[in-house]
């Protein structure tokens, strides 16, 4: 009776453990390649972070505090803009780009720039978007008693970010995560070329194509290992936040 | 004060959709006088201070300040220069009591007098036991003490109180209450938007009331007359 049910694949899971074993062996031998990769991502999405962060949690606090003929359009286009995929942000800068293109005098295609752009265009939205709801979340009061107790504008806007730390670190880790794992851009606006703009997602999916699964595997557990960094020190750091 | 002792308002004007919640409002405040401003639930109290806060903007003011007529911007600025407003229930930032105190003071001294400062003021108001609490989960009554600490440390000529002893048990208001007198005696004006005038007996000089937009002065007659028909008068009587 038994014999005639379906048996579990044990080769493929065989070669899923091989393959994984190999994978870790590979990320803990320093195998120089596999570590500029990783380097070449951590460095281009930071940048991206960096670069995206200040001007899109302004705009999340504008939204969130001022009212304005438009505003709610503007949420609108946002939270659409957060379901465009990666690849038409890559096309579209790719068109812009290229050669031909209205900033081809730029010649930032297949540059870790233009990576750095795509990445920027990506994680707008989503700290636009969870920054606003993160900052309208913030007690109104918040701001108010900031601004009568004689808090400058500037110095108001940083008390309620603080206030707001734990909302706008989680829209931080979103973004970063999105875009360090995201293939479609990357690939059409940096061209994959080793040492230069070959990073995770884009060396996985050419190690996959070439049937070199060790490699690809070794690279998204890199990518497991990090969101699962980023989440215990979120959760960490929340948790000695709260009140006692 | 924009002049000497005196806070001059004149035509103050404010409406919420159709609603005229503030129609023409003009009155004086003076030096360590305390003014009870009352009116039913909706009659534009918070409104009214928030504006004098510089918080929201009214439809047209005009304050005296010795000059021509100055622009919404200007006034505002005038106003989060000389006045403080405290909340009817008072936010505290994330933070210690001492954070909380500190944030009171400007950035520009040194960090020792600063501390200087916030012992003082954690001594003024009775908190030096709460200095290293976080101030969120303080009562009702103690925030409201951070909140009047920090008024303190800022110094306002004129300060603006939401129903400062709303929820507050009676030792909390008793003790809320002196601090108000303190302010008072230091020749702070006050303004001060309550239901309840029985809650403050000798804090009061003046008694402006809010009734469809418009401002009526109660002269204190009146006002012995208005506690005498509250419940609480004549369940004391």
């Amino acid at each position: 009776m038994l014999e005639s049910l379906p048996q579990p694949n044990t080769d493929h899971m065989d070669s899923l453990t091989t393959t994984t074993l190999a994978a870790l062996e590979l990320l803990f031998s320093g195998n120089s390649e596999l570590w500029e990769i990783i380097a070449i991502s951590f460095r281009v999405s930071g940048v991206a972070i960096l670069v995206a962060s200040p001007p899109a949690l302004l705009v999340a606090f504008i939204l969130a505090y001022y009212q304005f003929p438009g505003r709610r359009l503007l949420i609108s286009i946002n939270s659409t803009l957060l379901s465009v995929p990666a690849v038409v942000v890559g096309l579209t800068l790719f068109i812009l780009l290229s050669r031909q293109g209205p900033l081809g005098e730029w010649k930032l295609l297949f540059t870790q720039t233009a990576m750095v752009l795509g990445q920027i265009a990506l994680a707008f939205p989503i700290l636009v978007a969870m920054g606003h709801s993160a900052l309208q979340a913030c007690d109104r009061r918040a701001w108010e008693t900031a601004r009568t107790l004689g808090a400058t504008p500037l110095r108001a806007l940083i008390t309620i970010m603080r206030e707001a730390r734990f909302g706008l670190m989680a829209a931080l880790l979103a973004a970063f995560g999105r875009i360090i794992a995201e293939v479609g851009a990357s690939m059409m606006l940096g061209g994959n070329i080793l040492h230069y703009t070959r990073n995770i997602p884009t060396a996985i999916a050419l190690e996959s194509s070439k049937g070199e699964f060790a490699q690809g595997i070794a690279l998204g557990l890199v990518l497991l290992i990090l969101a699962f960094t980023l989440n215990a020190f979120l959760q960490h750091f929340q948790g000695k936040g709260q009140p006692a | 004060m924009t002049t000497a002792d005196q806070f001059n308002v004149h035509y103050l004007k404010k409406h919420y959709a159709k609603r005229q919640v503030l129609d023409e409002v003009t009155f004086s405040l003076q030096a360590g006088q305390t003014h009870l401003l009352s009116g039913d639930n909706g009659a534009g109290k918070t409104t009214l201070l928030r504006i004098l806060a510089g918080l929201e903007k009214p439809d047209s003011i005009q304050i005296d300040l010795g000059m021509g007529p100055l622009n919404w911007r200007h006034v505002k600025k005038t106003l989060q220069q000389h006045a403080l407003y405290l909340h009817q229930h008072p936010y505290m930032f994330d933070g210690t009591v001492n954070y909380n105190l500190g944030y009171a003071i400007g950035a520009k001294l040194t960090k020792r007098e600063r501390q200087r400062q916030i012992d003082k003021a954690l001594e003024w108001a009775d908190l030096k036991q709460l200095s290293q609490a976080p101030a969120k989960s303080l009562s009702g009554g103690e925030k409201q003490r951070v909140s009047l600490a920090r008024a303190w440390l800022k110094r306002p000529s004129i300060l603006l109180l939401d129903e400062p002893t709303s929820n507050l048990d009676q030792e909390s208001r008793h003790r809320t209450l002196s601090l108000l007198e303190a302010f008072k005696s230091n020749g702070t004006a006050m303004l001060l938007a309550s239901h309840d005038p029985m809650h403050f007996p000798s804090l009061i000089d003046q008694h402006l009331r809010l009734d469809q937009g418009k401002l009526i002065r109660i002269d204190n007659q009146n006002l012995i007359e208005f506690d005498q028909t509250h419940p609480n008068f004549r369940s004391t009587a």
